[in-house]
Parts: structure tokens; C-alpha cells; sequence
């Protein structure tokens, strides 16, 4: 399903996210990039419903997210933080269990189903044989996978990705970045990923935005917005794109 | 219990629950006057407070009237001390948050104080010992402002609201009359001696009510452990659980300290030491403290009753106890917890 942004307005302390209009495509990969205070967190946030969007802002299918019941909303959106902060040490099972919350009732626990699910989440991202570990005896490359298979469990149309490679070696990043791009392909996901790696941008994903200020400065396929004076705007720094071995780099 | 990762089966988990009645029996048998457990067995197996033919037994009367009433006080206490303990440590995420810490314990016992010495014993103390409970911990949250989710800013804030309400309750004190004084001092201590069937009626069903929702809520205790923001994604109302599981943490709190005092500690110790058995899941932590804690409170009453020629208050027993316990968790705090 496509989601898609109107006149969303979201403003704290002296920050203001503003973003006219906007369209992320079901089965496609979109990386929002920006440089640090740009607004992506805020946007994704917003998206999630972690923090509280304007009514009528933000539509998936034609449906205004934002006044949709918690459960119901959790079906169509998924959310994966940076790095959860955590107080309990939950096996990888139980933690990725969390991701059915929107189809169990408060007063229900698990079905063998929800675990089922589970279970296929963890494989489908990697992780299969881990599912008794305690969380945090994971690698953090790992713990970003569970991440990921916990937002799988919860079933959504769209996924939204908080920096999912960060702090991450060049191997673990490439393997993030390629399970992106089976989500959408294989499970028709619409994926959205806020990233600071342009190369990875450029490499993994159908369509970019660059955000600067709480606002967005351009939007499409990268072949079609990426130039020179663009990154200049955006990060304020002189970059040179040049190809290479068919890929883009970015030399600063 | 399908699907938990760690390696307890779950029907180890309810059978747990056996505990707390096999050690209610046995206690039976605990008391200054002696009861030959044979005579126990006999007596509860009539199953009235009179004696064969009619008669009235002393047994009976010893059985029924002051020890049975006693323990089941105490295993009802114990389960929703350890259960608000374990609920509210997940709820806050932070697991050195439970009854006293929020300030629910002397929050409760004010209520019930005040109550007591100028509505008289005609009024059910529940009552203002509920309402006094929530107005504790509201302002502990409201002290605690926006830090309420770090683990030592939400203690200093209980520390405060639980010292605000300890002088609240000396002012009582100092209005009561001497007599009143006398038994609420004892009573303030912790103390399951007072239990009688009349004050039992009324708490024993809302503990029980009590404990049974936040064991059916031990699941999602495991979504909302993850913080608002994870817990909002993932679809869940968390404005209006919290609110259910503080709400109904602090009511079965507020019912048992209005009987038994403030019995501290319980509510921290039991919870503890089920997660180092069985890890963190809730779906084990919350039905098994239940069960600890009502079993953990029998015992301590039995050591209460007969280690001296005395009964030591079971209030200045479990915080012997838990006093150290809390230091060596606190050492711990920043690292990992189970």
C-alpha cells in the first residue's frame, strides 16, 4: 500500500517539520537522507504515531492514519527504532513476540500461531537457532535484525526503518540494506529508511528524499535528483559524485 | 505459556500455586498452643467451627477463628504485594520500582490511619487507603516529571511523597487517643495479627480480584516493559493500560496494607528472585510471584509467631531482610537485569 503525506506539520521546542507533499510507493525502497536535525527521525516518528501527527496528514490507501485506533493503525505501519533501551533481557522469541501486540487482546497472551509467526519472522531475517538467546548476548548487527523480525511479526504494509545501519560493519550494512530490498520485493512492502550512508542510498533504494531543516529539498529516483549543487544545499559541503565499477560514490 | 523462550515448562508455573496451600496447612499447626496435625486434619475435615457431636472444640475454635483467617490474610497479602511489585517493575521498567518506592505503601497506611482513628472501625479503611495510595503515586509521577522512566529520579521522588506521608501519619498519631494509639502503632508495623473474618471480608475479594487481572495483563507487561514509545507502535493504548495496570497494582496494595500494615519489601524480594529462576518474561514472573509471595509471607508470619517467646512485627521481619537485598541491587543498577 502506498502512504502518503499531506501538509503534515509537527513542531517541539524550536524545531518545525514541514512537509507539503509526499508519496512512498508500495514494493519500493525509499531512503530519506539529510544531515543531522533534518527532520527524518521526527518524520518517521510521526509516521509511527510515536509522536503525535495533525489529523488528516498522513493517509495510507486512502485511509487518514492518524485517527485510526492504535491496533488498527499497527497493522498497516511498522516500526523499527535505532536501538531499543532496555531494562529486561527477553529471549530473542519473546522480544519479537511484542511485534503481535495489535492482534492479542491486553487480557490474552500468545497463540501458537503468534509464535508460529514469530518463529518465521526470525528465519526470514537470518536469525534462525536463535530464538532462546537473551537479547543482549546478540551482536549489535544481530539485535538490529531482531528489530526488524519483530516489526515482520506484526504483519504491516509499510515499514519504517530508523537508521537500520548505524554503527554497523560494511559487511552487516550491505546484508540490512539487501534484506530491505527483499521486503519490498519478496513481501511487497513500502520500506522507508532514514540512512546517512549516500552510497547505500544510492545503491539499495527506488526512490530518495533529501530532507534539511524540518523540510523536504527533493524527492524521487536518484538517477533523476542527484547532482552536485543538491548535496551542496543539503549538507552544506562540496561533494563529487563520480561512478565507478557501476556504482556512485561520494567523494567529500 | 506456548511459545516462551526459556526453559520452564509452563504447567511448572501453575503448579507453583501448590506452595502457598501446602504451606497454609502445615502453619495451621504453627501457634503458641500446640495442635497435634492429626487433630488439624481432623478438625478442618468436619469442616465446621464445632466439635464432634456438637460440642465446641477448642481446636476449632483455634483453627478457624485465629489461625485460618491469619494465613489466608497472609497469602493474599503476600500474592498482591509480589504481583504489584512484579507489574509495576515492568510497567516503569525499572526494577527497582514496587510498593514502597512509589510511595503506595505509606500512601495506603495514612489512608487507613486516618480512617481508622476518626471514621471509626464501622468504616471500611480500603477506602481511604485506595484514594490516599493513587494521590501517593500520582505525585510521585508528577515530582518525577519527564525523568519518570529513569530508575533513580523516580526514587528520589518516593522517597519524598513516602517521608510526606510518615509525618502525615504522626500527625495522626499524635490526635489519636492513647488507646487507639496503642493498636495502631502495632498495626503500622505490619502485623497479620489483627485478622478477623469481618476485616477480611472486604479485602480478600478485591486482592483476589486484583491479582487475577494483572496475571491475565502479564503478557502485555512484556510489551509495555519496552517504553511508551516501542509499546505506542506496536499498537498498544498505553495511556489507558498504565492507567489500569497503577490503578489495579495500587488498589490490591491499598487492600492488603489496610489489614496488614505496612509489610515492605515483599513487593521487591519476591519478584527478584522469580526472574533469577525463570528469566523475564512476565508470563512466568507475574503468576509465580503470585505464588512466592503468598508462600514467602506464610513463612515469614510462622517465623513471626514462634521465634520468640514474643511476636516480632512481620513489617520490621521482611524489612530485615529486604533492606539488604535492595543494597545489592542497587549496586547492580545500570547493568543488565534479568
Amino acid at each position: 500500500m502506498n502512504i502518503r503525506v499531506e501538509n503534515l506539520v509537527f513542531s517541539y521546542d524550536d524545531f518545525r517539520l514541514e512537509i507539503g507533499s509526499l508519496v512512498f510507493a508500495e514494493s519500493r525502497v525509499t531512503s530519506i537522507v539529510g544531515p543531522n536535525g533534518a527532520g527524518k527521525s521526527t518524520f518517521l516518528k510521526c509516521a509511527a504515531s510515536v509522536l503525535p501527527a495533525p489529523r488528516r496528514s498522513l493517509f495510507v490507501d486512502g485511509k487518514d492514519l492518524t485517527v485510526l485506533r492504535g491496533r488498527d493503525r499497527a497493522k498497516l505501519v511498522g516500526y523499527v527504532p535505532q536501538e531499543p533501551s532496555f531494562t529486561f533481557n527477553y529471549a530473542v522469541l519473546d522480544f519479537v513476540l511484542t511485534g503481535r501486540a495489535a492482534f492479542i487482546a491486553a487480557f490474552s497472551s500468545p497463540s501458537a500461531r503468534d509464535v508460529a509467526l514469530a518463529e518465521d519472522a526470525l528465519h526470514y531475517v537470518g536469525l534462525n537457532g536463535r530464538s532462546r538467546r537473551p537479547f543482549l548476548e546478540l551482536s549489535s548487527g544481530e539485535r538490529r535484525l531482531v528489530l526488524i523480525a519483530r516489526a515482520l511479526a506484526q504483519e504491516p504494509d509499510i515499514l519504517l526503518l530508523d537508521e537500520p545501519t548505524s554503527f554497523l560493519d560494511p559487511r552487516h550494512e550491505v546484508e540490512t540494506m539487501a534484506l530491505c530490498r527483499r521486503l519490498a520485493e519478496e513481501k511487497r512492502k513500502t520500506v522507508i529508511v532514514t540512512l546517512h550512508n549516500l552510497e547505500m542510498a544510492v545503491r539499495y533504494s527506488d526512490a530518495m528524499v533529501f530532507m534539511k531543516g524540518g523540510r523536504v529539498v527533493a524527492s524521487g529516483p536518484p538517477a533523476e535528483i542527484l547532482s552536485e549543487s543538491l548535496l551542496r544545499d543539503v549538507y552544506d559541503l562540496d561533494m563529487k559524485i563520480v561512478e565507478c565499477a557501476g556504482q556512485t560514490f561520494f567523494v567529500k | 505459556m506456548s511459545g516462551s523462550a526459556t526453559k520452564t515448562p509452563g504447567w511448572l508455573v501453575w503448579a507453583a500455586f501448590v506452595l502457598p496451600v501446602i504451606l497454609l496447612v502445615i502453619s495451621l499447626n504453627v501457634g503458641p498452643y500446640h495442635i497435634p496435625l492429626r487433630e488439624v486434619w481432623t478438625t478442618i475435615s468436619h469442616g465446621t467451627p464445632s466439635g464432634p457431636a456438637g460440642a465446641p472444640s477448642p481446636y476449632a475454635d483455634i483453627l478457624f477463628r485465629i489461625r485460618l483467617p491469619r494465613l489466608l490474610l497472609a497469602l493474599f497479602a503476600g500474592a498482591a504485594l509480589a504481583v504489584s511489585g512484579a507489574s509495576l517493575q515492568a510497567l516503569f521498567k525499572n526494577p527497582l520500582v514496587f510498593e514502597f518506592s512509589l510511595g503506595i505503601s505509606y500512601g495506603a497506611a495514612f489512608g487507613a490511619a486516618l480512617s481508622l482513628v476518626f471514621l471509626g472501625k464501622g468504616f471500611p479503611p480500603q477506602l481511604a487507603a485506595f484514594a490516599f495510595a493513587i494521590m501517593a503515586v500520582l505525585l510521585v509521577l508528577v515530582i518525577a516529571g519527564k525523568s519518570a522512566s529513569q530508575i533513580v529520579p523516580i526514587l528520589l521522588s518516593g522517597v519524598i511523597v513516602s517521608a510526606l506521608f510518615q509525618a502525615l501519619l504522626s500527625l495522626v498519631e499524635f490526635f489519636a487517643n492513647p488507646y487507639a494509639l496503642q493498636s495502631l502503632i502495632f498495626w503500622l508495623m505490619g502485623s497479620l495479627a489483627a485478622a478477623v473474618w469481618g476485616d477480611l471480608a472486604l479485602t480478600l475479594p478485591i486482592i483476589a480480584l486484583g491479582v487475577v487481572i494483572l496475571i491475565l495483563l502479564r503478557w502485555r507487561l512484556n510489551v509495555l516493559s519496552l517504553g511508551d514509545e516501542e509499546a505506542r507502535a506496536l499498537g498498544v493504548n498505553v495511556k489507558w493500560e498504565k492507567i489500569l495496570v497503577i490503578g489495579v497494582a495500587t488498589l490490591t496494595t491499598a487492600a492488603a496494607t489496610s489489614v496488614t500494615g505496612v509489610i515492605n519489601w515483599i513487593g521487591l524480594i519476591v519478584p527478584h528472585l522469580v526472574r533469577m529462576m525463570v528469566g523475564p518474561d512476565n508470563r512466568k514472573v507475574i503468576p509465580l510471584s503470585a505464588a512466592f509471595g503468598a508462600s514467602l509471607l506464610i513463612v515469614a508470619d510462622d517465623i513471626a509467631r514462634s521465634a520468640a517467646s514474643f511476636e516480632i512485627p512481620i513489617g520490621i521481619l521482611t524489612s530485615v531482610v529486604g533492606i539488604p537485598f535492595f543494597i545489592v541491587l542497587l549496586r547492580r543498577s545500570g547493568k543488565t537485569w534479568l
